[in-house]
Protein backbone atom coordinates (compact mmCIF):
# COMPACT_ATOMS: atom_id res chain seq x y z
CA UNK A 1 0.00 0.00 0.00
CA UNK A 2 2.87 2.59 0.99
CA UNK A 3 4.76 2.52 -2.07
CA UNK A 4 8.01 4.66 -0.62
CA UNK A 5 9.17 5.36 2.37
CA UNK A 6 9.68 8.85 3.30
CA UNK A 7 12.61 10.76 4.88
CA UNK A 8 13.03 14.20 6.26
CA UNK A 9 15.88 16.07 4.92
CA UNK A 10 15.88 19.78 5.78
CA UNK A 11 13.43 22.36 7.93
CA UNK A 12 12.97 25.97 8.85
CA UNK A 13 11.03 27.98 10.65
CA UNK A 14 10.89 32.03 11.40
CA UNK A 15 10.64 33.93 14.53
CA UNK A 16 7.07 33.47 16.03
CA UNK A 17 5.67 36.90 16.83
CA UNK A 18 2.40 38.72 17.41
CA UNK A 19 2.15 41.32 14.25
CA UNK A 20 4.96 40.90 12.29
CA UNK A 21 4.93 43.18 9.63
CA UNK A 22 6.27 40.51 6.65
CA UNK A 23 3.15 39.62 4.66
CA UNK A 24 1.90 35.55 4.86
CA UNK A 25 3.98 35.37 1.53
CA UNK A 26 6.95 36.76 3.11
CA UNK A 27 7.16 34.96 6.14
CA UNK A 28 6.32 31.43 3.70
CA UNK A 29 9.36 32.29 1.94
CA UNK A 30 11.50 32.52 4.67
CA UNK A 31 10.67 29.67 6.17
CA UNK A 32 10.76 27.24 2.56
CA UNK A 33 14.25 29.06 1.56
CA UNK A 34 15.99 27.92 5.08
CA UNK A 35 14.27 24.32 4.83
CA UNK A 36 15.27 24.34 0.99
CA UNK A 37 18.72 25.48 2.26
CA UNK A 38 18.61 23.39 5.06
CA UNK A 39 18.52 20.13 2.61
CA UNK A 40 20.95 21.43 -0.43
CA UNK A 41 17.34 22.06 -2.50
CA UNK A 42 16.74 24.68 -5.53
CA UNK A 43 12.82 25.43 -6.70
CA UNK A 44 13.43 23.22 -9.57
CA UNK A 45 13.90 20.10 -7.75
CA UNK A 46 10.78 20.12 -5.90
CA UNK A 47 7.89 17.79 -7.45
CA UNK A 48 5.42 19.16 -5.26
CA UNK A 49 4.61 21.35 -2.44
CA UNK A 50 1.89 21.48 -0.09
CA UNK A 51 0.80 24.48 2.53
CA UNK A 52 -1.22 23.85 5.77
CA UNK A 53 -2.65 26.98 7.37
CA UNK A 54 -5.66 27.87 9.44
CA UNK A 55 -9.14 29.67 8.95
CA UNK A 56 -9.15 32.47 5.65
CA UNK A 57 -11.13 34.65 8.32
CA UNK A 58 -7.52 35.00 10.34
CA UNK A 59 -5.65 36.80 7.16
CA UNK A 60 -9.11 38.09 6.08
CA UNK A 61 -8.03 36.34 2.55
CA UNK A 62 -10.48 33.89 0.95
CA UNK A 63 -8.73 31.17 -0.91
CA UNK A 64 -5.63 31.99 1.76
CA UNK A 65 -4.16 28.93 0.64
CA UNK A 66 -3.75 30.63 -3.28
CA UNK A 67 -2.46 33.92 -2.17
CA UNK A 68 0.36 32.51 -0.03
CA UNK A 69 1.50 30.06 -2.79
CA UNK A 70 4.26 31.98 -4.84
CA UNK A 71 5.81 32.64 -1.17
CA UNK A 72 5.84 28.47 -0.83
CA UNK A 73 8.12 27.85 -4.29
CA UNK A 74 4.11 26.80 -5.56
CA UNK A 75 3.74 28.78 -8.41
CA UNK A 76 3.76 26.58 -11.13
CA UNK A 77 4.11 23.15 -9.52
CA UNK A 78 1.21 20.68 -7.88
CA UNK A 79 0.37 22.58 -4.97
CA UNK A 80 -2.91 21.96 -2.67
CA UNK A 81 -3.23 23.79 0.75
CA UNK A 82 -4.56 21.66 3.20
CA UNK A 83 -6.60 22.81 6.76
CA UNK A 84 -7.70 21.26 9.55
CA UNK A 85 -8.18 23.35 12.11
CA UNK A 86 -5.45 23.39 15.34
CA UNK A 87 -4.71 19.86 13.60
CA UNK A 88 -2.89 21.43 10.75
CA UNK A 89 0.69 21.77 11.70
CA UNK A 90 1.02 17.85 11.92
CA UNK A 91 -1.99 17.11 9.00
CA UNK A 92 -0.10 19.55 6.34
CA UNK A 93 3.42 17.09 7.07
CA UNK A 94 1.20 13.76 6.80
CA UNK A 95 -0.36 15.41 3.19
CA UNK A 96 3.56 15.69 2.46
CA UNK A 97 4.29 12.30 3.61
CA UNK A 98 1.42 10.66 1.62
CA UNK A 99 2.35 12.60 -1.69
CA UNK A 100 6.32 10.94 -1.36
CA UNK A 101 4.66 7.63 -0.03
CA UNK A 102 2.28 7.30 -2.54
CA UNK A 103 5.01 7.66 -5.35
CA UNK A 104 3.71 10.22 -7.03
CA UNK A 105 6.35 12.60 -5.79
CA UNK A 106 10.31 12.28 -5.27
CA UNK A 107 11.09 15.50 -3.35
CA UNK A 108 8.26 17.62 -1.51
CA UNK A 109 8.28 20.54 0.25
CA UNK A 110 5.68 21.15 3.43
CA UNK A 111 4.83 24.89 4.11
CA UNK A 112 3.22 25.76 7.19
CA UNK A 113 1.94 29.37 7.60
CA UNK A 114 -0.02 31.61 10.08
CA UNK A 115 -0.79 35.25 10.16
CA UNK A 116 -3.63 36.12 13.59
CA UNK A 117 -2.03 39.45 14.00
CA UNK A 118 -4.41 40.89 10.89
CA UNK A 119 -7.59 39.88 12.81
CA UNK A 120 -8.71 42.43 14.96
CA UNK A 121 -9.39 43.19 17.13
CA UNK A 122 -8.04 39.68 18.28
CA UNK A 123 -8.13 36.43 16.19
CA UNK A 124 -10.71 35.15 18.76
CA UNK A 125 -13.65 36.91 17.16
CA UNK A 126 -13.22 34.12 13.85
CA UNK A 127 -12.60 31.36 16.76
CA UNK A 128 -16.39 32.39 17.63
CA UNK A 129 -17.93 30.79 14.41
CA UNK A 130 -16.46 27.08 14.51
CA UNK A 131 -19.77 26.51 17.23
CA UNK A 132 -23.02 25.57 15.97
CA UNK A 133 -24.69 28.08 14.89
CA UNK A 134 -27.63 26.88 17.10
CA UNK A 135 -27.16 25.33 20.00
CA UNK A 136 -23.95 26.85 20.82
CA UNK A 137 -23.53 30.14 19.64
CA UNK A 138 -26.86 31.95 20.84
CA UNK A 139 -25.09 31.52 24.16
CA UNK A 140 -22.02 33.38 22.95
CA UNK A 141 -19.38 30.73 23.95
CA UNK A 142 -15.67 31.57 23.55
CA UNK A 143 -13.08 29.11 23.51
CA UNK A 144 -11.15 29.64 26.57
CA UNK A 145 -14.48 29.09 27.98
CA UNK A 146 -14.59 25.86 26.46
CA UNK A 147 -11.47 24.81 27.34
CA UNK A 148 -12.05 25.61 30.68
CA UNK A 149 -14.87 23.33 31.07
CA UNK A 150 -12.91 20.29 29.65
CA UNK A 151 -9.62 21.19 32.09
CA UNK A 152 -11.83 20.99 34.92
CA UNK A 153 -13.46 18.06 34.21
CA UNK A 154 -10.46 16.37 33.51
CA UNK A 155 -9.56 17.88 37.00
CA UNK A 156 -12.39 16.44 38.40
CA UNK A 157 -12.39 12.33 37.38
CA UNK A 158 -8.24 12.59 38.43
CA UNK A 159 -8.04 14.78 41.51
CA UNK A 160 -5.43 16.65 40.07
CA UNK A 161 -3.99 19.76 41.63
CA UNK A 162 -4.33 22.90 39.97
CA UNK A 163 -0.21 23.23 40.68
CA UNK A 164 0.61 20.01 38.96
CA UNK A 165 -0.73 21.43 35.73
CA UNK A 166 1.04 24.67 36.04
CA UNK A 167 4.27 22.60 36.22
CA UNK A 168 3.56 22.32 32.43
CA UNK A 169 3.71 26.06 31.73
CA UNK A 170 6.79 26.17 33.97
CA UNK A 171 8.90 23.33 31.90
CA UNK A 172 7.77 24.45 28.58
CA UNK A 173 8.47 28.22 29.57
CA UNK A 174 11.96 27.28 30.46
CA UNK A 175 12.37 24.80 27.39
CA UNK A 176 11.87 27.31 24.97
CA UNK A 177 14.97 29.40 26.38
CA UNK A 178 17.29 29.26 23.74
CA UNK A 179 14.77 28.43 20.95
CA UNK A 180 16.16 31.07 17.78
CA UNK A 181 12.15 31.74 17.37
CA UNK A 182 10.62 31.77 20.87
CA UNK A 183 8.42 34.55 21.99
CA UNK A 184 7.49 33.53 25.62
CA UNK A 185 10.96 31.87 26.90
CA UNK A 186 11.46 32.72 30.32
CA UNK A 187 13.89 30.68 32.80
CA UNK A 188 12.79 32.19 35.86
CA UNK A 189 8.68 31.67 35.53
CA UNK A 190 7.44 29.62 38.13
CA UNK A 191 4.86 27.74 39.42
CA UNK A 192 3.24 30.60 41.86
CA UNK A 193 3.68 32.76 38.99
CA UNK A 194 1.06 30.66 36.95
CA UNK A 195 -1.21 30.31 39.55
CA UNK A 196 -1.11 34.02 40.28
CA UNK A 197 -2.28 35.05 36.85
CA UNK A 198 -5.38 36.36 35.59
CA UNK A 199 -8.26 34.35 35.99
CA UNK A 200 -9.86 34.30 32.69
CA UNK A 201 -12.12 31.38 33.08
CA UNK A 202 -12.24 29.20 36.24
CA UNK A 203 -10.05 27.24 36.15
CA UNK A 204 -7.81 28.89 33.28
CA UNK A 205 -5.24 31.52 33.90
CA UNK A 206 -3.38 33.90 31.58
CA UNK A 207 -0.34 31.76 32.01
CA UNK A 208 -1.85 28.40 31.34
CA UNK A 209 -2.73 29.51 27.84
CA UNK A 210 -0.10 29.95 25.22
CA UNK A 211 -0.88 33.47 22.75
CA UNK A 212 -1.70 33.80 19.09
CA UNK A 213 1.19 34.38 17.02
CA UNK A 214 2.56 34.88 12.98
CA UNK A 215 4.77 33.08 12.12
CA UNK A 216 6.13 29.94 9.54
CA UNK A 217 7.58 26.18 9.00
CA UNK A 218 8.87 24.59 6.56
CA UNK A 219 9.89 20.76 5.49
CA UNK A 220 11.57 18.76 2.72
CA UNK A 221 10.22 15.35 2.30
CA UNK A 222 12.15 12.74 -0.24
CA UNK A 223 11.32 9.61 -1.25
CA UNK A 224 14.06 6.64 -0.24
CA UNK A 225 14.98 6.45 -3.50
CA UNK A 226 16.90 10.12 -3.60
CA UNK A 227 17.20 10.78 0.03
CA UNK A 228 20.92 9.87 0.22
CA UNK A 229 21.76 12.09 -2.63
CA UNK A 230 21.16 15.14 -0.48
CA UNK A 231 21.93 13.66 2.87
CA UNK A 232 23.91 11.26 4.98
CA UNK A 233 21.71 11.51 8.14
CA UNK A 234 18.18 11.11 6.65
CA UNK A 235 15.60 11.07 9.76
CA UNK A 236 12.17 8.72 8.50
CA UNK A 237 8.75 9.43 9.22
CA UNK A 238 7.58 6.06 10.35
CA UNK A 239 4.15 6.46 10.88
CA UNK A 240 1.23 8.82 10.77
CA UNK A 241 -2.47 8.98 11.92
CA UNK A 242 -5.22 10.72 11.88
CA UNK A 243 -8.85 11.04 13.59
CA UNK A 244 -12.06 13.44 14.12
CA UNK A 245 -14.39 12.86 17.21
CA UNK A 246 -18.32 14.28 16.96
CA UNK A 247 -18.97 17.93 16.76
CA UNK A 248 -21.33 17.30 19.21
CA UNK A 249 -18.97 17.79 22.22
CA UNK A 250 -21.75 17.78 24.60
CA UNK A 251 -22.42 14.15 24.31
CA UNK A 252 -18.66 13.15 24.60
CA UNK A 253 -17.13 12.71 27.87
CA UNK A 254 -13.87 15.35 27.91
CA UNK A 255 -11.44 13.91 30.64
CA UNK A 256 -9.82 11.56 27.75
CA UNK A 257 -9.06 12.23 24.09
CA UNK A 258 -10.39 9.19 22.43
CA UNK A 259 -9.56 10.43 19.39
CA UNK A 260 -6.38 11.71 20.06
CA UNK A 261 -5.70 7.52 20.86
CA UNK A 262 -7.42 6.55 17.82
CA UNK A 263 -4.44 8.49 15.71
CA UNK A 264 -1.96 7.33 17.75
CA UNK A 265 -2.88 3.65 17.72
CA UNK A 266 -3.02 4.48 13.50
CA UNK A 267 0.72 5.58 13.55
CA UNK A 268 1.80 3.10 15.99
CA UNK A 269 0.38 0.21 14.23
CA UNK A 270 2.14 1.74 10.54
CA UNK A 271 5.45 2.26 13.02
CA UNK A 272 5.46 -1.32 14.06
CA UNK A 273 5.46 0.00 17.95
CA UNK A 274 3.59 -2.01 20.35
CA UNK A 275 4.65 -0.50 23.53
CA UNK A 276 4.44 3.59 23.14
CA UNK A 277 5.59 3.79 26.84
CA UNK A 278 8.91 1.88 26.21
CA UNK A 279 9.77 2.23 22.70
CA UNK A 280 9.08 6.14 21.99
CA UNK A 281 12.05 8.40 23.42
CA UNK A 282 10.61 11.87 23.35
CA UNK A 283 7.16 13.82 22.31
CA UNK A 284 5.91 16.65 20.80
CA UNK A 285 1.87 16.37 22.31
CA UNK A 286 -0.06 19.88 21.39
CA UNK A 287 -0.07 22.59 24.59
CA UNK A 288 -1.95 25.40 23.52
CA UNK A 289 -2.79 25.13 27.06
CA UNK A 290 -1.11 23.71 29.88
CA UNK A 291 -3.27 20.63 30.77
CA UNK A 292 -3.44 20.00 26.98
CA UNK A 293 0.20 18.59 26.91
CA UNK A 294 -0.77 16.50 30.14
CA UNK A 295 -4.14 15.40 28.31
CA UNK A 296 -2.32 14.48 24.99
CA UNK A 297 0.26 12.68 26.91
CA UNK A 298 -2.58 10.25 28.11
CA UNK A 299 -3.96 9.90 24.37
CA UNK A 300 -1.05 9.35 22.74
CA UNK A 301 -0.82 6.60 25.29
CA UNK A 302 2.70 7.36 26.94
CA UNK A 303 0.93 7.06 30.27
CA UNK A 304 -2.14 5.82 31.98
CA UNK A 305 -5.10 8.00 32.11
CA UNK A 306 -4.31 10.58 34.96
CA UNK A 307 -0.68 9.75 35.09
CA UNK A 308 0.79 12.92 33.01
CA UNK A 309 0.65 14.88 35.94
CA UNK A 310 2.46 12.66 38.19
CA UNK A 311 5.43 12.31 35.47
CA UNK A 312 5.23 15.84 35.62
CA UNK A 313 5.56 16.39 39.08
CA UNK A 314 8.43 13.92 39.08
CA UNK A 315 10.42 15.33 36.87
CA UNK A 316 10.52 12.32 34.10
CA UNK A 317 8.93 15.27 31.27
CA UNK A 318 12.11 17.40 31.35
CA UNK A 319 14.45 17.72 29.07
CA UNK A 320 16.68 15.18 30.78
CA UNK A 321 13.75 12.65 31.70
CA UNK A 322 13.09 9.60 31.11
CA UNK A 323 10.77 10.43 28.50
CA UNK A 324 11.24 14.38 27.87
CA UNK A 325 7.93 16.07 26.46
CA UNK A 326 7.90 19.42 24.69
CA UNK A 327 11.87 19.84 24.32
CA UNK A 328 10.86 22.62 22.02
CA UNK A 329 9.66 24.64 24.48
CA UNK A 330 6.13 24.09 22.78
CA UNK A 331 3.67 26.12 21.70
CA UNK A 332 3.59 27.65 25.77
CA UNK A 333 6.75 28.79 25.67
CA UNK A 334 7.51 29.16 21.74
CA UNK A 335 4.06 30.25 20.61
CA UNK A 336 1.17 29.73 18.98
CA UNK A 337 0.51 30.62 15.17
CA UNK A 338 -1.71 27.65 14.73
CA UNK A 339 -0.67 25.77 11.56
CA UNK A 340 2.96 27.04 11.57
CA UNK A 341 3.15 24.88 14.93
CA UNK A 342 4.60 22.51 12.52
CA UNK A 343 7.84 24.24 13.63
CA UNK A 344 7.63 22.95 17.44
CA UNK A 345 5.68 19.54 16.99
CA UNK A 346 7.04 18.48 13.35
CA UNK A 347 10.77 20.36 12.69
CA UNK A 348 11.16 19.31 16.14
CA UNK A 349 11.37 16.02 15.77
CA UNK A 350 13.80 15.99 12.81
CA UNK A 351 16.05 18.68 14.51
CA UNK A 352 16.59 16.74 17.53
CA UNK A 353 16.74 13.33 15.52
CA UNK A 354 19.31 14.43 13.32
CA UNK A 355 21.57 15.99 16.41
CA UNK A 356 20.41 19.60 14.97
CA UNK A 357 18.59 21.16 18.31
CA UNK A 358 21.30 23.09 19.59
CA UNK A 359 21.14 24.23 23.24
CA UNK A 360 17.62 21.87 23.36
CA UNK A 361 18.94 19.03 22.62
CA UNK A 362 17.84 16.11 24.39
CA UNK A 363 20.54 14.10 26.00
CA UNK A 364 21.31 10.06 25.20
CA UNK A 365 20.81 10.31 21.23
CA UNK A 366 16.86 9.86 20.90
CA UNK A 367 15.71 7.97 18.28
CA UNK A 368 11.89 7.65 18.08
CA UNK A 369 10.08 10.69 18.52
CA UNK A 370 6.42 11.24 18.30
CA UNK A 371 4.68 14.87 17.47
CA UNK A 372 0.89 15.76 17.79
CA UNK A 373 -1.94 18.73 16.70
CA UNK A 374 -5.05 18.95 18.05
CA UNK A 375 -8.06 21.17 16.86
CA UNK A 376 -11.43 21.75 16.14
CA UNK A 377 -14.03 21.76 19.22
CA UNK A 378 -12.11 19.40 21.01
CA UNK A 379 -12.47 16.62 18.52
CA UNK A 380 -9.13 16.44 15.85
CA UNK A 381 -6.08 14.60 16.15
CA UNK A 382 -2.75 14.46 13.71
CA UNK A 383 0.05 12.05 14.89
CA UNK A 384 3.59 11.52 13.28
CA UNK A 385 6.48 9.40 14.31
CA UNK A 386 9.72 9.77 13.43
CA UNK A 387 13.12 7.87 13.28
CA UNK A 388 16.89 8.12 13.01
CA UNK B 1 -38.97 14.40 2.52
CA UNK B 2 -39.00 17.90 3.26
CA UNK B 3 -36.29 18.84 0.98
CA UNK B 4 -38.52 18.78 -1.82
CA UNK B 5 -40.23 21.65 -0.34
CA UNK B 6 -40.36 24.77 -2.28
CA UNK B 7 -39.44 28.05 0.09
CA UNK B 8 -39.35 31.59 -0.97
CA UNK B 9 -39.27 33.22 1.99
CA UNK B 10 -35.77 32.76 4.01
CA UNK B 11 -37.12 34.21 7.21
CA UNK B 12 -39.97 31.22 7.26
CA UNK B 13 -38.37 28.50 9.28
CA UNK B 14 -37.93 28.73 12.54
CA UNK B 15 -34.02 30.22 12.58
CA UNK B 16 -31.27 32.54 13.99
CA UNK B 17 -29.74 35.14 12.84
CA UNK B 18 -26.13 35.81 13.33
CA UNK B 19 -23.30 37.45 12.07
CA UNK B 20 -19.83 37.33 11.54
CA UNK B 21 -17.92 40.42 12.70
CA UNK B 22 -13.74 40.39 12.22
CA UNK B 23 -12.06 43.73 10.35
CA UNK B 24 -8.73 43.75 9.56
CA UNK B 25 -5.15 45.63 9.35
CA UNK B 26 -3.28 44.27 6.09
CA UNK B 27 0.36 44.84 6.13
CA UNK B 28 2.07 45.71 3.29
CA UNK B 29 4.45 43.23 4.09
CA UNK B 30 8.52 44.46 4.08
CA UNK B 31 8.77 44.98 0.53
CA UNK B 32 5.58 46.38 0.61
CA UNK B 33 6.42 49.13 3.14
CA UNK B 34 9.42 50.03 1.15
CA UNK B 35 7.67 50.62 -2.34
CA UNK B 36 4.51 52.32 -0.97
CA UNK B 37 6.87 54.47 1.94
CA UNK B 38 8.50 55.52 -1.77
CA UNK B 39 5.55 56.51 -3.36
CA UNK B 40 4.37 59.27 -0.56
CA UNK B 41 7.72 61.01 -1.55
CA UNK B 42 8.10 60.66 -4.88
CA UNK B 43 6.49 60.85 -8.42
CA UNK B 44 8.28 57.33 -9.00
CA UNK B 45 7.99 53.94 -8.45
CA UNK B 46 10.73 51.17 -7.18
CA UNK B 47 10.83 48.24 -8.38
CA UNK B 48 13.64 45.27 -8.02
CA UNK B 49 15.81 43.08 -9.95
CA UNK B 50 16.68 39.15 -9.74
CA UNK B 51 20.13 38.63 -10.77
CA UNK B 52 19.09 34.55 -11.24
CA UNK B 53 16.40 34.83 -14.51
CA UNK B 54 17.37 39.28 -14.97
CA UNK B 55 13.89 40.17 -14.40
CA UNK B 56 13.08 43.47 -12.94
CA UNK B 57 10.32 42.47 -10.59
CA UNK B 58 7.15 44.70 -10.23
CA UNK B 59 5.16 45.45 -8.00
CA UNK B 60 9.08 44.78 -5.74
CA UNK B 61 9.45 41.96 -4.00
CA UNK B 62 11.31 40.18 -1.57
CA UNK B 63 11.78 37.34 -3.55
CA UNK B 64 11.67 36.06 -6.86
CA UNK B 65 8.59 33.55 -7.18
CA UNK B 66 10.23 31.73 -10.12
CA UNK B 67 14.07 31.11 -9.04
CA UNK B 68 13.22 31.72 -5.12
CA UNK B 69 16.19 33.70 -4.44
CA UNK B 70 15.79 36.57 -1.98
CA UNK B 71 16.83 40.26 -3.52
CA UNK B 72 19.39 41.80 -2.37
CA UNK B 73 19.21 45.02 -1.01
CA UNK B 74 21.30 47.13 -3.83
CA UNK B 75 18.75 45.35 -6.70
CA UNK B 76 16.17 48.29 -5.62
CA UNK B 77 15.85 50.55 -8.80
CA UNK B 78 13.77 53.68 -9.53
CA UNK B 79 11.38 53.28 -12.27
CA UNK B 80 8.97 56.01 -14.04
CA UNK B 81 5.68 55.50 -12.77
CA UNK B 82 4.19 55.47 -16.47
CA UNK B 83 3.72 52.63 -18.55
CA UNK B 84 1.53 51.09 -21.52
CA UNK B 85 -1.95 49.39 -21.23
CA UNK B 86 -1.43 46.02 -21.80
CA UNK B 87 -5.60 44.72 -21.91
CA UNK B 88 -8.93 46.58 -20.44
CA UNK B 89 -12.54 46.42 -19.79
CA UNK B 90 -14.93 48.85 -19.65
CA UNK B 91 -17.73 48.08 -16.77
CA UNK B 92 -20.98 49.87 -17.22
CA UNK B 93 -22.47 47.59 -14.39
CA UNK B 94 -21.40 47.48 -10.66
CA UNK B 95 -21.05 43.57 -9.32
CA UNK B 96 -24.89 44.29 -8.14
CA UNK B 97 -26.41 44.75 -11.31
CA UNK B 98 -26.44 48.15 -11.21
CA UNK B 99 -25.69 51.05 -13.80
CA UNK B 100 -22.65 52.77 -12.83
CA UNK B 101 -23.09 56.92 -13.02
CA UNK B 102 -19.68 57.11 -15.27
CA UNK B 103 -18.48 53.74 -17.28
CA UNK B 104 -15.04 52.72 -15.25
CA UNK B 105 -11.97 51.34 -17.76
CA UNK B 106 -10.09 49.33 -15.82
CA UNK B 107 -6.62 48.18 -17.24
CA UNK B 108 -3.65 46.25 -16.92
CA UNK B 109 -0.27 48.42 -17.17
CA UNK B 110 2.90 47.26 -17.81
CA UNK B 111 5.21 49.47 -15.97
CA UNK B 112 8.17 50.84 -18.17
CA UNK B 113 11.49 49.53 -17.55
CA UNK B 114 10.28 46.50 -15.35
CA UNK B 115 8.95 42.89 -16.05
CA UNK B 116 6.00 43.44 -13.79
CA UNK B 117 2.44 45.20 -14.54
CA UNK B 118 -0.37 47.08 -12.04
CA UNK B 119 -3.94 47.23 -11.85
CA UNK B 120 -5.67 51.00 -12.75
CA UNK B 121 -8.34 52.93 -13.50
CA UNK B 122 -7.94 55.05 -16.62
CA UNK B 123 -9.10 58.53 -16.83
CA UNK B 124 -10.60 59.27 -19.99
CA UNK B 125 -14.09 60.89 -21.41
CA UNK B 126 -14.00 58.34 -24.35
CA UNK B 127 -14.90 54.85 -23.14
CA UNK B 128 -15.61 53.33 -26.45
CA UNK B 129 -11.91 53.63 -28.14
CA UNK B 130 -9.16 51.00 -28.36
CA UNK B 131 -7.14 51.64 -24.84
CA UNK B 132 -4.86 48.81 -26.00
CA UNK B 133 -0.83 49.70 -26.59
CA UNK B 134 -2.07 53.37 -24.78
CA UNK B 135 0.95 54.81 -22.82
CA UNK B 136 -0.26 56.80 -19.45
CA UNK B 137 1.14 57.92 -16.44
CA UNK B 138 -0.12 57.34 -12.74
CA UNK B 139 -1.77 60.38 -11.26
CA UNK B 140 -0.75 60.60 -7.65
CA UNK B 141 -2.75 62.31 -4.58
CA UNK B 142 -1.04 65.26 -3.70
CA UNK B 143 2.09 64.40 -1.57
CA UNK B 144 0.43 65.88 1.77
CA UNK B 145 -2.90 63.55 1.37
CA UNK B 146 -0.73 60.26 0.55
CA UNK B 147 -0.98 57.53 2.54
CA UNK B 148 1.09 54.56 1.82
CA UNK B 149 -1.50 52.67 0.04
CA UNK B 150 -2.39 51.61 -3.85
CA UNK B 151 -5.27 54.16 -2.98
CA UNK B 152 -2.24 57.22 -3.40
CA UNK B 153 -3.06 56.22 -7.93
CA UNK B 154 -5.92 57.99 -8.18
CA UNK B 155 -6.09 57.32 -11.66
CA UNK B 156 -3.91 57.07 -15.34
CA UNK B 157 -3.99 60.44 -17.27
CA UNK B 158 -3.22 59.41 -20.89
CA UNK B 159 0.18 60.67 -22.51
ZN1 LIG C 1 14.43 35.21 -10.90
Amino acid sequence: MIKKDVAVIGAGMTLFRRRLKETGKELSFLASKMAMEDAGIQKKDLDMVVMGTAPDAFDGIHMKGENLLDGAAGAGKPYVRVFNGGGTGVFAPIAGWWHVASGVADVCLVVAEEKMGSCYPHPQTAFRHIWDPILDRPLNPNLVWLFAMEMNRYMTVHNIKKEDIARVAVKNKRNAVGHPCAQLADPNITVDDVLNSEMMAWPVQRLDISPPSDGAAALIFVSEDVARQYTDNPIWIDGVGWNIDSTMWTNRDLYFPRYVAKAARMAYKMAGISNPRKDIDFAEPYDPFDYKELHHMEGLLLCDKGEAPILTREGVTQRDGDLPICPSGGLLGVGNPIAATMGQKVCELYWQLAGKAGKRQIPGDPRIGVGQAWGDIMQMATVMVMRR
Amino acid sequence: MTFLEKQTDPTAPLHWRGNMQADYLYPNGVAGDKFFKHIMQNDSFLATKCDECGKVLFPPRLYCEDCFIEIPEENWMEVPAEGTVRLFTVAKLNAHGKKLPEPKIMAMIDIDKTDGALLGVIKSNDSERDFTGARVRANLRPKDAREGTLKDIVNWNLI
